[in-house]
């Protein structure tokens, strides 16, 4: 899993490329709490592009939650242009339910 | 080894109602269209093959009870949810039929009240001839038993019981034999604590891991579990309820998800899981859409790993392992 980051005008854009699973949540989780930081002192939503990523499992999923938790309601977290596959992982997990979910990052608003 | 699930249902016995029986009833008259049978057996013949097993059955609600069979020829089972009085009926039968060992080696995961509930109503208790030693990593496993029989809640003291009982405490995650088999518990998070148990014999495992929970915030730990688990050729698994639940609503609520039971089962190259402790507010239709939901994760994030099979336990269920 490789990530990358970037402010891409009044958002963070979280990069994620590869797949999330036992092997690479910790280095995902660890990026994304970084970029929920980042998002919650510019007081900007922060974009998660899953463009790139083949898929994430449950460690992955529970990464999320934990960006969330870190978020505490000051920063949006939004999921972008996922591929099919991780759309049946969110919809099986229910988090399609927990976060908003859109299909690309220009969307993202 | 053998498995027969005898209750697999979570916190709370449930029955079918009348509205779901019936919802059930002409779905099958919808899908034979008019079809005449010979007899009863042709058309039991028909509704196995055509219609779904939340049509044609029910996945049960008895309570966590779990039999393995498979070592010295004494009775082997997971906890005493309120499967456990179908279990000790079908015990006298195969004592007076097949000439059955009257030794009952139990394996408590832990003492709350949907676990223990069958254990008043267990015919067996009664039997003088009956041993009956209960095995748990809780030291106060004897004390949750005794209290259930008090007359407050129970007409029937302990010590009316005619069974000669033995509880054993055994530390965690130090290997011992029972009933022929080898047996280790591990901790898993749950309030007051549950474990885990991996039965081994003949080269064959079963692991019953109920009511334990998997944190976001303590993934580390999971490579206990991947041990723990690894190489299993059944995993019976707590998958209550979904990920999203778990981590939202029912965070701390001490249970698992189809989802994380399914990534441990592939990290530890498990052969097959069993779901288990289904959510008593779920019909027999929420179930089985968990279950396809569960087989088509597994699709989704096996890549290049050996197939895990992801069965449905239901009461009544025999798995030969």
């Amino acid at each position: 899993m490789k990530w990358s980051v970037e402010q891409l005008g009044d958002r963070v854009v979280g990069k994620p490329v590869g797949r999330v699973d036992e092997a690479t949540w910790e280095t995902f989780s660890e990026a994304l709490i970084a970029a929920v930081r980042q998002a919650k002192a510019g007081a900007t939503p922060l974009v998660v592009d899953l463009a790139g990523l083949d898929y994430m499992s449950s460690r992955g999923l529970r990464a999320l939650t934990l960006a969330s938790r870190e978020a505490a309601g000051a920063v949006a977290i939004i999921l972008a242009a996922p591929n099919d596959r991780m759309r049946e992982i969110l919809a099986i997990s229910r988090y399609d339910k927990m976060f908003k979910v859109v299909g690309s990052v220009a969307e993202a608003v | 080894m053998q498995v027969r699930f005898w209750g697999t249902r979570g916190s709370l016995p449930v029955a079918q109602r009348a509205g779901a029986i019936r919802g059930k009833i002409a779905r099958a008259l919808m899908a034979a269209n008019g079809r005449s049978f010979a007899d009863e057996a042709e058309a039991g013949a028909f509704a196995e093959a055509e219609l779904d097993f939340a049509t044609w059955g029910a996945y049960g609600g008895a309570t966590s009870c779990v039999e393995i069979e498979g070592g010295d020829g004494s009775f082997i089972i997971c906890d005493m949810g309120s499967g456990l009085r179908e279990f000790g009926l079908d015990a006298f039968r195969r004592i007076a039929q097949e000439g059955h060992s009257r030794t009952y080696h139990f394996f408590m995961s832990h003492l709350h009240w949907d676990h223990i509930m069958g254990f008043p109503f267990f015919g067996p208790a009664f039997d003088p001839e009956a041993t009956i030693i209960i095995h748990s990593g809780h030291a106060d496993a004897e004390t949750a038993l005794r209290r259930q029989q008090e007359e407050i809640s129970f007409p029937v003291p302990f010590e009316w019981l005619k069974a000669k009982f033995e509880f054993i405490v055994h530390p965690a995650d130090e290997t011992f034999e029972a009933a022929g088999l080898s047996v280790t518990l591990t901790p898993q998070y749950h309030s007051h604590d549950s474990y885990g148990y991996r039965f081994e014999a003949g080269g064959r495992s079963v692991v019953y891991s109920t009511d334990s929970e998997h944190q976001p915030d303590n993934m580390e730990s999971e490579k206990v579990f991947e041990a723990f688990f690894k190489g299993a050729d059944l995993v019976i698994c707590d998958t209550m309820y979904s990920l999203g639940d778990t981590v939202s609503l029912k965070r701390d609520w001490g249970h698992s998800s189809n989802v994380v039971a399914v990534d441990l089962c592939h990290a530890a190259g498990a052969r097959r899981l069993a779901l288990f402790h289904h959510e008593p507010t779920y019909s027999d239709e929420d179930i089985q859409r968990m279950h396809v939901e569960t087989v088509r994760y597994e699709e989704l994030v096996r890549e290049g790993r050996r197939p895990l099979e992801v069965i449905c336990s239901y009461d009544g269920l025999v798995v030969t392992v």
